[in-house]
């Protein structure tokens, strides 16, 4: 009796250190279940896949280059939270701005871009079907608008996220569009961390 | 002949000050007015300013030109949802003795087709037009995106 009360007692300790684990687990490895992955696209200095920089934390915005005030705004909060880091930590991570304009943004021209917010950042695109689907992933929005009675033709409304994809690759945090630097640096060191 | 004049004088004054005051350009303070420089190879920028109006009727902004653009338009963004739509608004509107605020995440110029790259620290000068017809020179400052986040 007395055994049998001893297994009962190791059955029990067991099954709850499994479901200890697997409930740890499950958090660590989908933060956000179904959303993020990997994907290739073009830049300045080739293809570029986010499989290359595993074990870095890569901070990923989506945007477009005539954009005259919310990329910037936000690229700049982003590039000053960066200069905060040291550079062990600036060596783990990598910033990539993917462009949903590829009818206007080249390679060339997403490598100065990119270059002016931080040394770093890697501007990159692809075909429009493809950013579709990797903007669709990844919880980014972005559709090409026709502006009526103005000279620039159309604009991209599109929602303006940092995407923090951990050194596992996954997606590890989102960093929302008024996010003070103070704020973006909290959300990067604490994914650094994990 | 000082008799004489005053009456004249008093005159003058009075037909004067109706056609002077509550002209738009008289009635608007421009504060802090300042433009983003462009990153290498853009010739799109945006300009950003407050506008305070000191008089007792509306006036509303409804261009602004510059040697330096091949184009100024009045734009907002909407905040829907998290999605920035950038939309050009028709005119921007300075209620009496109130602030219009143009600031990044909101109402802007957007400085199109720009000459000459704008470069931190420069000057550039715009004319702000209002719903009278009467204008507005002002020179904005050129800032790089470090020296706007040192607000924060």
């Amino acid at each position: 009796m007395k055994l049998l009360f001893r297994l009962f007692l190791l059955l029990l300790v067991s099954a709850s250190s499994v479901h200890a684990w697997s409930l740890f687990s499950s958090a660590e490895e989908e933060r956000y279940p179904g959303m993020g992955g990997d994907f290739t696209l073009q830049s300045a200095r080739g293809e570029i896949s986010l499989k290359d920089f595993r074990g870095k934390v890569v901070l990923m915005y989506f945007g477009y280059t005539s954009c005259p005030d919310v990329c910037p705004t936000s690229l700049g909060a982003l590039s000053a939270a960066l200069k905060k880091l040291d550079d062990e930590e600036m060596q783990q991570i990598q910033p990539l701005f993917i462009s949903v304009d590829p009818e206007r943004d080249n390679v060339e021209k997403l490598r100065e871009y990119s270059r002016y917010f931080h040394p770093k950042m890697i501007g990159a695109t692809g075909n429009l079907d493809y950013l579709q689907t990797l903007a669709n992933r990844y919880g980014a929005y972005f559709r090409k608008a026709e502006v009526e009675h103005s000279s620039m033709g159309y604009a991209v409304d599109h929602s303006s996220t940092i995407f923090v994809v951990g050194k596992n690759g996954k997606l590890a945090d989102m960093i929302q569009h008024s996010d003070s630097p103070k704020r973006i640096l909290e959300h990067i060191r604490a994914v650094l961390e994990e | 002949m000082l008799k004489q004049l005053f009456p004249a004088l008093l005159l003058g004054l009075t037909l004067a000050i109706p056609a002077f005051a509550g002209s738009a350009a008289d009635d608007i303070q421009v504060i802090d007015p300042w433009a983003r420089e462009v990153p290498p190879g853009l010739t799109t920028s945006a300009g950003f300013l407050g506008m305070k109006n000191t008089g007792d009727k509306e006036h509303k902004l409804v261009a602004a030109e510059s040697a330096n653009t091949g184009m100024i338009e009045l734009h907002t963004h909407i905040n829907d949802k998290g999605v920035m739509r950038m939309r050009p608004v028709e005119n921007i509107p300075i209620a009496p003795g109130g602030t219009t605020m143009l600031q990044p995440g909101g109402l802007h110029l957007m400085l199109m087709m720009i000459k000459k790259p704008l470069k931190a620290g420069e000057k550039m000068a715009i004319t702000l037009v209002f719903e009278d017809g009467s204008k507005k020179d002002i020179e904005a400052e050129v800032r790089h995106f470090t020296m706007e986040n040192m607000k924060h």
